[in-house]
């Protein structure tokens, strides 16, 4: 942890170059731009607020609001995942020519990404106000969740960055186990639907813990209980220590492979 | 591998008995299904193959040093030991002070992003801070005679104007230890006699230089001295025109080397 965070310190210049390069290549010719990075999450609800707001009928008040405060996070989660299981692999020719932390590239993949997160706030405050929703000031909390989130994305993202060094198939997969899981978190429902003596299930699953603090500050106004506070950090803190464990166990061979 | 800062020590880089050794493994398990099939048969096909043999030597600082031999021989792998880029499988190596590969250059350009926004990102992953580089960009544009194309996308510079911009701003970088790989055929020929100058100056402001290069004219004119590497043994370490001459009766006898030079 402790040389992560050096790491992190040390190479802060070019990681935040880094992540504003990925950025500016994602919008670059592209006639709205960093617009894009607003009106993604917005159209995306609106799809979604479709299907299950009006055809499936869910009997949820204000189900755009309720759903966009945990899927802005889920989307963070998995585009980080997808730029981040590429970017050891991504960047070989420099791996093979320079002496630099590796750590970088995933870490740069992430930092982009919560940079979009961030951005794509915005039209969820302005949604929130146009509907006339209220903007409970338990908004003030969300860093809080947010350090849970990122934590937990950078520990995943370093796991997947590594292996996939290894077995390129983690590519291909992630995909189909980030939707799996999707369906899996309840991210379009409520955790309420599952059924009593199927909910331990549910509860095994950390993203659980890791969004909860999302939906209860900006949907239902309320501060999160200590415990699932204590659980989201928990899986943060676990997901970084297994992930960097691993990514430095195998980071010297990662020249030989790419 | 020590890395330390630059000393009053006369000797910057020692090599002593290194050996890099690569896992040439047949059918590497590149997914997951090759990998369990493999585990099931428990039969992993590799080799290894040492591309540098029990090396020894030391640079003195502010001496250039050039590296010959065939291709395949191991002086790129030996540049990149040096680089960092590689942790040797055995002996110990040693750099003090910072180093700068131009080693292929322009690894690290992105073909979206402008001159300007290259020069940001390259020069981070040569070790410069951002101020720096803000502070030597001027120079860098100048230098590489980029002009008003320093904002538009180096997809769109031709290879010259690629490869000027890359060569400056690696030397901008202005490090204690300068690796070359087999970089200066660039540009036209006022391009190369400023090249070669830039060259020249770092030599007389006491850095260290390493390089590789086919060129013999060239290793015979800026090095102090040479080795010569044959399959990954030092096979010759001394003075220009001794080792090149050794390098031009090899090349033209590869019979006469003697195999038996290790030990």
């Amino acid at each position: 942890m402790f040389e992560l965070t050096r790491d992190i310190y040390d190479y802060r210049e070019l990681i935040w170059a880094l992540a504003m390069k990925e950025l500016r290549v994602r919008y670059k010719r592209s006639v709205l731009g960093f617009v894009w990075a607003l009106l993604n999450p917005l159209l995306m609800m609106i799809v979604l607020t479709l299907v299950f707001g009006t055809i499936m009928r869910f009997s949820i008040d204000h189900y755009a609001i309720f759903l966009l405060s945990m899927l802005l996070p889920w989307t963070f989660f998995t585009q980080a995942l997808t730029y981040s299981v590429e970017s050891v692999v991504g960047n070989a020719d420099l791996l093979k020519k320079v002496h630099i932390a590796k750590v970088v590239f995933p870490v740069a993949a992430v930092v982009s990404n919560i940079v979009n997160f961030l951005l794509s706030l915005i039209p969820l405050a302005l949604l929130v106000l146009v509907l006339r929703f209220p903007l409970h000031w338990t908004w003030i909390y969300l860093p809080v969740p947010m350090l849970g989130l990122f934590l937990f994305t950078l520990g995943s993202s370093l796991f997947l960055a590594a292996i996939n060094v290894f077995f390129r198939d983690i590519s291909h997969i992630i995909q189909i186990i980030l939707s799996a899981w999707f369906y899996f978190s309840p991210i379009i429902y409520s955790l309420d639907f599952i059924p009593a003596k199927h909910r331990w299930l549910f509860k095994l699953n950390p993203m659980l813990y890791v969004l909860n603090g999302f939906r209860l500050s900006i949907y239902y106004g309320l501060l999160p209980q200590f415990t699932s506070v204590a659980m989201s950090l928990a899986c943060g803190v676990a997901a970084v220590l297994i992930g960097y464990g691993v990514f430095r166990r195998y980071q010297e061979s990662f020249v030989f492979y790419v | 591998m020590s890395r330390q800062p630059a000393a009053a020590s006369s000797s910057v880089i020692s090599f002593v008995d290194v050996v890099q050794r690569f896992r040439v493994i047949q059918e590497r398990p590149d997914t997951l299904r090759e990998a369990f099939a493999r585990f099931h048969r428990r039969r992993v096909s590799y080799h290894d193959f040492d591309a540098v043999k029990h090396v020894s030597f030391e640079v003195e600082h502010g001496s250039t040093l050039g590296l010959i031999g065939r291709n395949g021989s191991g002086k790129s792998t030996i540049l990149k030991i040096i680089a960092g880029v590689y942790r040797p499988s055995a002996g110990q190596v040693t750099v003090r002070g910072t180093v700068a590969p131009l080693i292929e250059l322009g690894a690290g350009f992105h073909h979206e992003l402008t001159g300007r926004e290259n020069i940001l990102i390259n020069g981070l992953l040569l070790g410069l801070t951002r101020r720096e580089i803000l502070e030597r960009e001027q120079s860098i544009i100048d230098f590489a005679e980029i002009g008003e194309f320093i904002d538009s996308p180096v997809k769109q510079y031709s290879s010259g104007m690629y490869m000027r911009l890359a060569f400056s701003v690696a030397t901008e970088v202005d490090p204690d230890i300068l690796l070359i790989d087999e970089i200066l055929a660039v540009g036209d020929a006022g391009f190369r006699e400023k090249c070669d100058q830039r060259i020249r100056s770092f030599r007389e402001r006491g850095k260290t230089m390493i390089m590789v290069s086919h060129d013999m004219e060239m290793v015979g004119k800026l090095c102090d001295r040479v080795l010569l590497i044959n399959k990954g043994e030092l096979l010759e370490d001394g003075p220009p025109e001794y080792v090149i001459a050794r390098y031009k009766n090899l090349v033209e006898h590869p019979s006469s080397v003697p195999v038996a030079q290790q030990g």
